[in-house]
């Protein structure tokens, strides 16, 4: 009785909701007639992934509080290995688990999530030294880093989204919050002479109105200048379809058959959806493989076209509900802990859905990051529903204090 | 603990609600706002219109045996988005058909119209490509096969100066039809009858709507968008005699030269060739520079139509214009006789006749029988430059006869007016009027001339617009024009004259003496005339003209061989079998 009580079943509907809309498009995705392996896999990745989130469910929280650093050691163990022997298409990103590929870095944003929320859950943590903030970053950077050497980079940025906001919801004062996102304005700026002045000038005004101190001042001048000078440098380094890729969300490169046809495509899809849609299975673009990557990153434009604008708002919509029930458990639990890996769930959820959303309508640079619960692929689904399952697990017991 | 999360809550959902505004407000742009953009685009994307390309009129022969005919052929043509991404499917594809990887590519990216538009890289390929294509066919991508038509010469007859050739029509001859009916890639005429009547064998071509995928190929019919059927083009009943044309291929076969057969009647052309000639298959595919070069810089110039289009001295046979000329201005009278010793001196030079030993005592009639030089240098010099001028205008030389085959020369007939243009005045003298008594020197003619000539002295004065088509007859409605004869009265020569002349050409074939005898034919009259044209490239071109029977002729023609060497022992022969292939069927002419 316990384990059906306080359980949240709008959030299960929602997310089962989701999962069917994401099987119908993926079905009329990969719709070549009799075979249907695609779907009969997400399928079957789909029961087995509400199999375990009720396991993740009724695990006491307390168990993973307990075993975070160890699960955090899995992930970057699982990492490095992946990137020995790992496949895909130029890249080392999959595992051959028996039968099935799974993708460790989908599993390595739990991992650290659980390691991040275990540190910053010390109730002797005030974050405001150096040394408590470098052993915060680095929990994120160490699986940053290999995924990144993947590579893929649009995974690799969920851990960078993570750490900043979990730190801020763990207690991270706004100056310092502050400072580091300082050099992030540094590296932006950095490519035009001027635009580096005046962003250099802001700062140094910002940074004196903090009345820290002139060492204060001094070392993040200093910094923000380093980055300022090694961006060019670190540009460089990036394998060249990086830099394709971000200099065509930028509009500096116009390469109508790379990565701008994709969004072109995918743009054209979702907007001859129009309000109702082309009807399911009717999806020209969907069905004429204009749409790249159709099952997996850009499964949104499918459900844009077969179900129109009415389509994409019921899945917004379920979203948004996802991610307000996030953020409203996450206030709601009494544990730090729990607070904080929920609220890290919830942070991952948003920065993908709109990391990939955005993608699809041409906001967002192409990154290359499956949308939660839509998207074709084993890994993502599973480790999203476990996610799911943390959040459930802590809405139950949000009086409990560990 | 709760408390303090209460601001954090406020600034994060105030982020999520901002995020999802943005999501939602951009979706409904896209969809709501710019819905028919969008969905315009979509349908570009697969909607593609084919262009069902429309058979080609067919060629026919006087008889209705067909000498050009349409036969299904294998092009090849890739997809340039998915093609040119492969290096693999480029190197393969190039092997096979025989070409370089870098070339492939390269024609690929001149000719491509988008990425997704297919270019054409190969027409005509033979069986033995088609089916490596389709045994490698996983390694290829973006590479596919289509049918489309091809010329084929099933008469055995192909004849690349009479009948053209067709290619692909290029930028700037796209650029310049006013019509919208062309598009790159499509096959025009280019040469003889192929060009000319451009207009009547181009069929229309029809349309269908086909749905494509992302890699254009065809995915269904889309039959709620009405197309149009493709409309044969009209097929030419040509005046040529498939069987004289082809005997005429094969005597002329390893020979530089040309000949021209008319029926004098109506000015029907019954043959025409020009030797060497060329492949008109080459042209199929887009021509490499080398064979272009190989063409252009080939020494025996097989681009050239030598029937109307090189210009010739015509030698001996001019002598009969210089006698009309003659007659009708009374500087010549059928009785008076010039002795030949075998040479003529004028000043301090010595004109040669081609017999050493010389003729004796000739008339008029024994000087045609026997093309004596002499005779008509003499007689060159009575008439002069200004009636022999006169008389080859008269007799329409150095104007083009106005056959409906591109390029044709108009030929020169020089007078003083060019001499003194030339010379300078008073520059030049009368030793060129010698030459051009024996039609040698400056002038210039074509071999349809010579048979346009045989024509009109055959007719006694009533020539015809050479031309090369009876009937334009459309396949779909069965309709049909004819565009008809085009009389010219010769105006300025008399009965008489013709008959003279007439008279000695009989004798050329059938005198004891004539140059011509090798074109004899049992019962059939035939009237001729040799020439031996001297010329700085060689030994002499062979020419023969004539007609036959001699009385309402039913035939004239030309034949000239270059370097022949003369014109009675090599070109009369060729003509004989233009006679018997002729009038095969008529057995009293050939008296058999």
């Amino acid at each position: 009785m316990s384990a059906i009580r306080n359980f949240d079943v709008g959030l299960v509907i929602a997310v089962v909701l989701l999962i069917t809309f994401g099987l119908t498009a993926i079905y009329s995705a990969t719709y070549v007639g009799e075979k249907q392996t695609e779907f009969t896999k997400q399928l079957l990745w789909a029961v087995l992934g509400l199999v375990v989130l009720t396991a993740v469910v009724v695990t006491p929280l307390k168990s993973y509080y307990k075993n975070a650093y160890l699960l955090y050691g899995l992930s970057v163990i699982l990492l490095v290995v992946v990137l020995f022997v790992g496949k895909g298409a130029g890249t080392r990103r999959w595992i051959a688990l028996g039968p099935a590929w799974i993708q460790p870095a989908e599993f390595a944003k739990i991992g650290t999530l659980l390691a991040l929320s275990r540190y910053l859950s010390n109730e002797h943590r005030k974050l405001d030294n150096l040394r408590e903030l470098t052993v915060a970053f680095a929990i994120a950077f160490v699986p940053l880093a290999l995924v990144m050497k993947q590579p893929d980079l649009g995974s690799a940025l969920v851990f960078l989204a993570l750490v900043l906001p979990v730190l801020h919801w763990a207690g991270l004062s706004p100056a310092i919050l502050f400072v580091l996102l300082a050099p992030l304005a540094s590296l932006l700026s950095a490519f035009n002479y001027y635009s580096f002045l005046i962003v250099m000038i802001l700062l140094s005004v910002t940074f004196l109105l903090c009345q820290r101190g002139l060492t204060f001042f001094l070392v993040n001048f200093i910094i923000n200048i380093g980055v300022g000078i090694l961006t060019p440098i670190v540009w460089n380094l990036l394998k060249e379809y990086q830099k394709n890729r971000i200099l065509t969300f930028l509009g500096l490169v116009r390469d109508p058959h790379g990565l701008g046809y994709q969004v072109i495509q995918s743009k054209v899809a979702i907007g001859s959806g129009g309000l109702l849609g082309k009807g399911f299975l009717d999806g020209t673009q969907t069905h004429l493989r204009f749409l790249p990557e159709q099952h997996t990153d850009f499964i949104f434009c499918v459900i844009g076209e077969e179900f129109g604008f009415i389509g994409v708002f019921l899945v917004l919509a379920l979203f948004f509900y996802l991610v307000v029930k996030g953020i409203r458990i996450s206030t709601s639990v009494k544990s730090k802990f729990s607070s904080v890996v929920v609220f890290g769930a919830t942070i991952i959820f948003l920065f993908q859905i709109f990391v990939n959303i955005g993608m699809t309508v041409g906001i967002m640079p192409v990154t290359g990051l499956p949308l939660p619960f839509l998207s074709y692929g084993g890994s993502s689904l599973l480790a999203n529903l476990i996610l799911v399952g943390l959040i459930l697990n802590a809405s139950r017991k949000r009086f409990e204090y560990l | 603990m709760v408390h303090e999360y209460q601001n954090l809550r406020r600034v994060y959902l105030g982020i999520a609600i901002g995020l999802f505004i943005i999501l939602v407000a951009r979706l409904a742009y896209l969809q709501i706002f710019s819905w028919d953009t969008y969905y315009r685009e979509s349908e570009r994307n697969r909607v593609r219109d084919v262009v069902i390309e429309a058979p080609r009129g067919l060629l026919l022969d006087r008889n209705g045996e067909i000498m050009v005919d349409n036969r299904p052929a294998y092009s090849v043509s890739v997809i340039p988005y998915e093609f040119l991404e492969s290096q693999s499917a480029t190197s393969l594809l190039a092997s096979i058909l025989n070409e370089s990887s870098v070339e492939l590519v390269k024609a690929v990216r001149k000719e491509k119209i988008g990425n997704f538009s297919a270019v054409k890289v190969k027409r005509h390929i033979d069986f033995s490509v088609l089916s490596s294509i389709e045994e490698y066919r996983l390694d290829l991508p973006g590479v596919f096969y289509a049918v489309d038509s091809k010329r084929y010469y099933p008469a055995g007859i192909r004849a690349p100066h009479l009948f053209g050739y067709l290619s692909e029509i290029t930028r700037d001859e796209l650029s310049q039809v006013e019509d919208r009916e062309y598009r790159m890639g499509d096959l025009i005429g280019k040469n003889g009858i192929e060009i000319i009547y451009e207009p009547y064998l181009r069929g229309q071509s029809g349309v269908k709507y086909i749905e494509v995928d992302v890699l254009g190929r065809e995915v269904r019919e889309l039959p709620e968008l009405a197309g149009s059927s493709p409309q044969s083009g009209k097929n030419l009943y040509m005046t040529i005699d498939a069987d004289v044309q082809r005997y005429l291929e094969k005597a002329m076969e390893g020979k530089r030269g040309a000949a021209v057969v008319l029926d004098p009647s109506n000015g029907e052309v019954l043959a025409i060739m020009s030797k060497p000639d060329y492949d008109p298959e080459i042209f199929s595919n887009p021509l490499t520079p080398e064979i272009w070069s190989a063409l252009i810089n080939n020494e025996e110039h097989p681009l050239y139509n030598r029937a109307c289009q090189s210009l010739y001295p015509p030698g001996s046979i001019y002598k009969l214009v210089l006698a009309a000329a003659g007659l009708e201005t009374g500087l010549i009278d059928l009785e008076e006789t010039v002795t030949c010793y075998g040479s003529y001196r004028l000043g301090r030079r010595q004109f040669k006749c081609w017999k050493e030993k010389g003729h004796g005592e000739v008339n008029l009639l024994d000087a045609i029988q026997q093309s004596c030089n002499v005779y008509f240098y003499k007689k060159g010099l009575d008439v002069g430059l200004a009636n022999w001028s006169k008389f080859s205008r008269f007799f329409r030389f150095g104007s083009k006869t106005g056959i409906d085959l591109p390029n044709e020369g108009s030929g020169l007939v020089p007078d003083a007016v060019y001499f003194d243009a030339k010379y300078g005045v008073k520059k030049w003298t009368r030793g060129l009027t010698l030459n051009l008594a024996v039609g040698q020197g400056e002038l210039l003619t074509t071999p349809l001339q010579m048979a346009y000539f045989a024509m009109i002295v055959g007719n006694e004065g009533t020539a015809f617009r050479p031309h090369l088509v009876r009937k334009i007859e459309d396949p779909n409605t069965g309709e049909s024009i004819e565009p008809g004869r085009e009389r010219r009265q010769i105006v300025g020569i008399s009965k008489s004259t013709y008959r003279t002349i007439k008279q000695g050409m009989y004798l050329v074939v059938n005198g004891p003496h004539g140059t011509g005898r090798a074109s004899w034919v049992r019962g059939l009259n035939v009237c001729g005339k040799t020439g031996t044209a001297q010329n700085p490239h060689g030994n002499s071109h062979a020419w023969f003209i004539g007609f036959a029977p001699k009385d309402n002729p039913k035939i004239a023609f030309c034949v000239m061989v270059e370097n022949g060497g003369g014109g009675g022992a090599v070109a009369a022969p060729i003509a004989r079998g233009i006679l018997t292939t002729y009038f095969r069927d008529n057995q009293l002419a050939l008296g058999q």
